[in-house]
């Protein structure tokens, strides 16, 4: 089962450290030394704000991607249990942004720093879990509220296991047992 | 704060009125998070749907400006219902059979319609904080910056001494300071009224105090408050005006009401002296500049929000081609000059002589701050033992002569300019969480400044939008009596059809150009959160994008910022 | 020299958090921002506490660092001109001593500082106001 990182709504304050975290791991301490003005600043998830809800919206590393089956250029794959996109091959037909559900695909151009023209073209932008960077996601490290949480198989079972006994507690307590008759 | 930020955590009721942490203090919204997970409910007094709010157990998303009709009427419920702590009240306070007089109008029914709140809601809000057993109190300038703030503020310390929520672990009241250092600030004395360790300057052995250990005579007269110097250059008789100013690490002419007045005050000024670290809006009208370390270039304690005193530490030099002093001995070197000398060596000297002069800190040494990291004044012994306190008004002990609280009976006022016919929407400010306060720090910081940028926000509510036929990212003009600004419009639920809120980050975008300069007589705090505005549709945006982008072109040209490199407005 | 670790208070909210920062001092370039333990923070830090140190490096987005001190020696409106500390302090203590002799201390005002400074360089100010100038006239951005 593919991991994904899930924000909680309820612990989730909306001051997107986990954005900038994202943009950092990515690009490397390098952001602090070149021109600020001489970047494209492109977070893989985006804090969405509602009445109800604020949360980070972010790839769910789904087990059968609507992504990769609409991608054209086979820029999409699965590997370690990730889905990722690789950013060279991507043609920019932005298929795959709109075929997924959550939204959690975006477009950005190829390439930290801007071309001095400006054309540095746009290719299809997620999270990736920071795959090959050191520490694991780095949204879920930064969170001051601890909000965001990476999920995988063990974490799955686990919350799975909590709400099966919270059914058979409820299930079991006086109110809800059958009156005896005699 | 009375009580400690760790304290927060353990409340079994917060009652979180006019503040938002999320966006003021993330670090104590993860407080309040916690509080929730570990079972609290919380009571969320603001006009916005703020994080707080939306985690509520209940929200009262009250109309700007009745603050203390509201807290009033919480207290006419705990006394109509016979939930008041009498054992506390009978041993530990006076002033409440007044208090109660005056309650008795302040039925929900009452301020239900000023307020905009059920009176079912207000009834809920006073049963579950007067019953939680452990309430606590945090409060941010959605109560301190109307002109009725300090009454408001006694209003809510009514509710936790009518309530017994005062000298116990995760009780209290406590404005989270929003500042790192403004609390330390006032422990200081940069106070018109106070010497350091919130000494009065009227009280006579206090003065005589001071004059021995500083070796001069001192003046009893109480000094004028920061919000008042513009009316004191432009408007008082020669004999009293104010003719020079001297600003360090603080700029007025971006962060002050009614910018307007507050330039017409400095261009009238003999002399302005700014100590900075970067240039900023104030300097322009300075006539003398003086460049200081920043932050992580010079050591110093700082007081958090809650009492405690913390070390800084220096943690690089300042660049090479800077040719830059400490504060501290720049203004030593102007007070030797002025025939008053002042020479020392570090800051340890300079603390060891500050908490030798207040009983209250007198035990906060370097030493104790190295080995504990954090102590919580009062701390009155130098023995190691004695690491601060975390609460105040253990046993019900306040700092009044008798020992004793005492109740504050005031009636509510509205806020100072109501809504009208030319101006017919209610503006307020709010804090950005990305960047702080006038963005001298945060506006030169990369990331921060991607996440925001001139010329801001306006939050609108989309009936609003869709009356002026504005859309999201439109730039739109705020107007008030006292001059205009442009922002983006923002179009959310989260904010009544009746307010527009903006923060006052920015340049461009810079909403203290309509806030109203009404102060609050006893705090002299002025009313940012109310004033009267109207937004108008911009029809031309790419003139208005235009003006954006050569606005800010021309105050960062004023800057001595070479405009090729660096910024744009976004 | 080798890279150091410095743990400090963060300068921007009431919070008081710790943070742990990397440098290295033969460049005099901070490297890194880690949440450090306190009281208030328990190891955590929001993005301002992470991300909000590189104005230090100066990188001139918005405004520029101040390096030398500057006097408008033409007076009003004429620009700013750089100046050493010997002729700015004295420019400074001549122009508030002739103030208030001529218009008393009471005619001066002097601000404290809620920010960067820290408590030391603020009781010094007041002192300044209070015992060199002689009045009360000091006071700062809490009641903003």
């Amino acid at each position: 089962m593919n991991g994904f990182v899930q924000g909680d709504p309820l612990l989730c304050i909306g001051c997107r450290t986990c954005a900038i975290a994202c943009v950092v791991a990515h690009e490397g301490k390098r952001i602090f030394e070149i021109d600020p003005d001489g970047y494209d600043f492109h977070p893989r998830l985006k804090i969405v704000k509602t009445w109800a809800v604020s949360v980070p919206v972010q790839c769910k590393h789904c087990e059968n991607p609507a992504c990769q089956a609409v991608c054209r250029s086979e820029a999409i794959t699965r590997i370690d249990g990730k889905v990722l996109v690789d950013r060279e091959k991507c043609i920019g037909c932005k298929s795959c942004v709109e075929a997924c559900p959550f939204g959690a695909v975006n477009m950005a151009p190829l390439g930290f720093e801007r071309n001095p023209d400006g054309s540095n073209r746009s290719v299809a932008h997620k999270c990736d879990l920071c795959h090959e960077l050191d520490g694991g996601p780095a949204c879920q490290r930064v969170c001051p509220t601890e909000a965001l949480r990476l999920v995988e198989r063990e974490d799955l079972e686990r919350i799975l296991f909590t709400k099966r006994q919270a059914v058979l507690v409820a299930a079991s307590s006086p109110e809800l047992s059958r009156p005896n008759f005699f | 704060m009375s009580n400690g930020v760790h304290e927060i955590e353990d409340a079994k009721l917060l009652f979180v009125f006019g503040y938002n942490g999320a966006d003021s203090h993330p670090i104590v919204a993860r407080r309040i998070v916690r509080a929730k997970r570990k079972g609290a409910q919380i009571i969320c007094v603001d006009p916005r749907r703020i994080e707080t709010a939306r985690i509520a157990d209940l929200h009262l998303q009250l109309k700007n400006g009745s603050n203390l009709a509201l807290v009033n009427a919480i207290a006419h419920v705990i006394i109509e219902e016979g939930l008041t702590d009498d054992k506390f009240i009978a041993e530990h306070s006076h002033g409440f059979d007044e208090f109660k007089d005056l309650c008795q109008k302040y039925s929900p029914e009452a301020v239900s319609e000023i307020t905009q709140i059920h009176p079912d809601d207000i009834r809920k809000a006073a049963r579950m904080y007067a019953t939680s057993g452990q309430s606590m109190i945090l409060y941010g300038m959605g109560v301190c910056q109307f002109a009725q703030a300090v009454n408001v503020v006694k209003g809510l310390a009514n509710l936790a001494i009518m309530t017994g929520n005062f000298g116990r672990w995760g009780v209290g009241i406590g404005p989270v300071r929003g500042q790192n250092n403004v609390q330390g600030a006032c422990d200081m004395g940069a106070l018109p009224n106070a010497y350091p360790g919130y000494q009065n300057v009227t009280v006579p052995e206090i003065q005589a105090k001071f004059e021995k250990a500083w070796g001069v005579p001192l003046s009893n007269k109480v000094g004028i408050p920061l919000t008042q110097v513009p009316h004191y250059v432009l408007h008082e008789p020669p004999e009293k005006k104010i003719r020079a100013y001297y600003v360090f690490g603080e700029d007025p002419a971006q962060s002050d009401p009614d910018l307007a007045e507050v330039r017409e005050s400095l261009e009238s000024l003999e002399l302005v002296i700014l100590q900075d670290i970067f240039m900023n809006r104030t300097g322009q009208y300075a006539d003398v500049v003086l460049p200081s370390t920043g932050w992580n270039e010079h050591d110093g304690v700082y007081s958090c929000c809650d009492r405690g005193f913390q070390r800084i530490r220096k943690v690089i030099e300042p660049p090479a081609d800077a040719d830059v002093l400490t504060d501290w001995e720049i203004i030593s070197r102007i007070s030797t000059a002025m025939g008053y000398p002042m020479k020392y060596h570090n800051t340890e000297e300079i603390w060891n002589e500050v908490i030798a002069l207040c009983p209250s800190f007198v035990g906060a040494t370097y030493e104790k701050l190295e080995k504990y990291g954090n102590i919580q004044w009062p701390c009155r012994s130098t023995d190691m033992s004695d690491r601060g306190t975390s609460f105040l008004h253990k046993d019900g002990k306040f700092a009044n002569p008798d020992g004793k609280a005492k109740f504050s009976s005031i009636d509510w006022q509205p806020p100072t300019e109501l809504e009208n016919s030319e101006y017919p929407l209610i503006f307020s400010t709010f804090r950005e969480v990305g960047h702080y306060s006038a963005r001298t720090m945060t506006g030169n910081c990369r990331l921060l400044r991607n996440l925001e940028d001139e010329p801001g926000w306006i939050w609108m509510h989309p009936d609003l939008c869709q009356e002026l036929g504005v859309k999201h990212g439109e730039l739109v003009k705020a107007i008030s009596k006292r001059g205009f600004c442009l922002a983006r419009c923002l179009p959310t639920d989260r904010v009544k059809k009746q307010a527009v809120y903006m923060s006052y980050q920015w340049w461009v975008g810079a909403c203290n150009e309509l806030t109203i300069a009404a102060l609050d007589p006893i705090s002299n705090t002025p009313e940012y959160k109310y004033c009267a505005c109207r937004v108008e549709k911009i029809k031309n945006q790419l003139w208005a994008e235009k003006y954006v982008r050569e606005e800010y072109a021309k105050i960062r040209q004023s800057m001595g910022i070479d405009n090729k490199k660096g910024g744009k407005a976004a | 020299m080798p890279i150091k670790e410095v743990q400090t208070t963060c300068a921007y909210c009431g919070a008081g958090c710790q943070i742990l920062f990397t440098v290295d001092p033969d460049q005099n370039k901070i490297l890194e921002a880690r949440p450090a333990h306190g009281r208030t923070n328990e190891g955590t830090l929001c993005l301002k506490g992470h991300y909000g140190w590189d104005y230090i490096n100066d990188p001139q987005i918005l405004t520029k660092r101040l390096k030398k001190p500057l006097i408008r020696r033409g007076g009003k409106g004429a620009s700013l001109e750089e100046a050493s500390w010997d002729e700015a302090i004295n420019y400074v203590a001549t122009r508030l001593t002739d103030i208030k002799k001529q218009h008393g201390p009471d005619s001066i005002m002097c601000t404290g500082s809620a920010r960067g400074p820290g408590n030391e360089a603020n009781y010094i100010m007041q002192k300044f106001a209070r015992a060199a100038i002689g009045t009360n006239n000091v006071d700062h951005c809490a009641r903003i």
